[in-house]
């Protein structure tokens, strides 16, 4: 649905998109994560149509947005970030205005008005204006009139920002619904959002694409860093035999209070070793010292780890990285 | 097509659910009432009348400074949020996103605001219907003077629409327009400045004070219709290229 081939933006002397490259397939849901300033909304505003391409190409459901720019904006819904609506215009107003404009034939406006209205859950404030609605509601507005021509295609930038919890998992709930019969793009700063809705992420920062996989895919760049360990080791000896061993550091052992001589482990690995050589080691460690092994699992990183190893910047770069990693 | 219809309508529908038309009807209606109450009253106490001054052709014609003046307060104020305020609330995004031209974007905008000014005026025709209990009117007059203040409200209509699409700033844009439209209305008043020769008949060209003076008297000058026409059309035309250069902002 689109193809992106080395699509670079810039604003006069800031360039803020830099050689990115990715697609995304029909059907899909595609988290597009990347701190703030990362070049998100710009990359998405390009998509959408709203912002001409430095150099490079993209394709939206086949159109070329260069050669054909009306054909690529009927194939998609957009929704911009914060939402931004006329405060004077009624909910109904509103939608109506934009299935006209969006092309919806007049004998089925009023029902695909209805149908956004009702996936966006905002059916009984049809006769609201626009200025007296909550942000979450002026939200929903937007993502109701980003699905009112029924697209295919769905670019939805920061959909959940602003939102109070409740009405982030609402959202999230319909992203995942709206991606069961249509492909859908969503920009996001929170990982947990792309954990939760999305098959596949897209990670950039500072104007390039640093990451893409699937979440499992993302979580696998991240090398392990450590091992939780259970054994039986009725003396106690483990962290002993441990230390005889390069690269590991016992950071906690705990006796099981139910049976005394079970013991939990963590270890932390160093990281420029190979960790399959160290674990090995280590197994061979214990064993030579008589401690029986029930279980050894590596630390899965957190996809929070993998995003801030990837955006993480030299201090001299980016100030103000602190907020982000924390 | 589809596009500019939609977009006329969602603008003339902003324009008239929002305060500002309505004021600038109330305080438009308020001035012409008071310039054709004090035109009248000066005819009423006139003796004897020639023939082609009645108080229409005054109206319209030789004091029409005074109209010029509401229309150089009205006209800015009309057009100063047209695409000033879509830009700094963001809606042109969701606006230039939708499978739309900007021609049809900023012709969709501009023929609201051309039927907003034309809303506005209409009440006017009050006068003439008042005129007529008491008098003859000469309809020739009042067709033609119409078509002036349409030709001077299309052109001003049109600048406004470009000032606006310069500047996030509602205030800049009126102030921009009023800027714009006050100079070129000041050029014409060279007109009765300069001595003969080409500047004073380029001010004289530009007049929009002799517009109203000639088409007051019923004379359809061709040269005005095609000024006023090239000003409306170059101005939707650079509103159009400036607002599709937005796309390499
Ligand atoms: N209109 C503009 N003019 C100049 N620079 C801009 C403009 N818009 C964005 N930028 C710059 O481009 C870079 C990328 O901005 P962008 O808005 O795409 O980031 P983002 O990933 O969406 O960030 P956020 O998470 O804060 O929304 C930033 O450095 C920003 O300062
Ligand atoms: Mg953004």
């Amino acid at each position: 649905m689109i193809q992106v081939e080395d699509l670079t933006k810039d604003y006069g002397t800031v360039v803020a998109v830099r050689g990115v490259s990715f697609s995304v397939g029909k059907g899909e849901i595609v988290g597009f994560l990347g701190p703030n300033g990362a070049g998100k909304s710009t990359t998405l505003r390009v998509l959408a149509g709203f912002l001409g391409a430095t150099s490079g190409h993209v394709r939206i459901a086949g159109h070329d947005i260069a050669k054909a720019p009306l054909a690529a904006r009927r194939a998609l819904g957009y929704m911009p970030e914060s939402a931004p609506l006329y405060p004077e215009m009624r909910v109904s107003e509103y939608l109506m205005f934009r299935a006209r404009l969006k092309e919806v034939p007049r004998t089925e406006r009023l029902r695909a008005i209805g149908g956004a209205m009702d996936r966006a859950g905002v059916s009984h404030m049809a006769g609201t204006v626009i200025a007296h609605l909550s942000k979450g509601y002026r939200q929903r507005v937007a993502l109701a009139d980003a699905l009112v021509s029924n697209p295919p295609l769905l670019i939805l930038d920061e959909p959940t920002a602003g939102l109070d919890p409740n009405q982030i998992r609402d959202v999230r709930a319909l992203v995942k619904d709206l991606g069961s019969d249509r492909t859908v793009l969503l920009s996001t700063h929170i990982l947990s959002e792309v954990e939760a809705t999305c098959e596949r992420a897209i990670v950039i920062d500072r104007g390039r694409l640093v990451a893409e996989g699937t979440i499992e895919e993302l979580r696998a760049r991240q090398r392990s860093t450590g091992l939780e360990l259970r054994v039986r080791d009725p003396h106690a000896a483990a962290e002993a035999a441990l230390t005889a061993v390069f690269g590991v550091s016992v950071r906690s052992g705990v006796t099981e209070e139910t049976a005394p001589d079970r013991r939990r482990l963590r270890l932390g690995l160093d990281a420029a070793l190979d960790a399959d050589t160290v674990t090995e080691a280590v197994v061979q460690a214990l064993t030579a010292a008589g401690i029986g092994i029930h279980a050894l699992v590596p630390e899965q990183a957190s996809l929070e780890q993998v995003f801030s190893a990837l955006t993480r910047h030299e201090p001299s770069a980016a100030p103000e990285q602190s907020a982000e990693t924390a | 097509m589809n596009g500019f219809l939609a977009v006329y309508r969602r603008e003339l529908l902003s324009l008239w659910v929002t305060p500002l038309a309505w004021v600038l009807l109330t305080v438009f209606l308020l001035l012409q009432g008071a310039i054709f109450y004090s035109i009248i009253t000066h005819f009423a106490s006139m003796s004897e009348a020639s023939v082609d001054t009645g108080p229409l052709q005054a109206y319209f014609g030789q004091e029409s400074i005074f109209l010029l003046m509401t229309l150089l307060l009205v006209c800015p104020a009309l057009t100063m949020r047209v695409f000033a305020e879509e830009r700094r609330s963001g809606t042109i995004e969701t606006l230039l996103t939708a499978p739309v031209t900007p021609a049809s974007v900023v012709l969709g905008k501009y023929s609201a605001l051309l039927t907003t000014y034309a809303l506005i005026w209409a009440p006017t025709l009050l006068y003439v219907v008042v005129l007529r209990k008491t008098g003859v009117v000469d309809w020739g007059v009042v067709g033609a003077s119409y078509l002036g203040l349409l030709g001077i409200g299309a052109a001003y209509l049109s600048l406004g629409t470009l000032m606006s699409a310069m500047t996030k700033s509602q205030l800049v844009a009126l102030l921009l327009t009023i800027f714009v439209e006050f100079g070129s209305f000041i050029l014409g008043v060279g007109e009765y400045i300069f001595e003969p020769g080409v500047f004073r008949d380029i001010c004289a060209h530009v007049s929009m004070m002799s517009q109203m003076e000639d088409f007051s008297k019923g004379i359809l000058d061709l040269r005005r219709v095609v000024f006023d026409g090239s000003v409306t059309l170059l101005g939707l035309f650079v509103t159009t290229r400036v607002v599709d250069s937005w796309r390499w902002g």
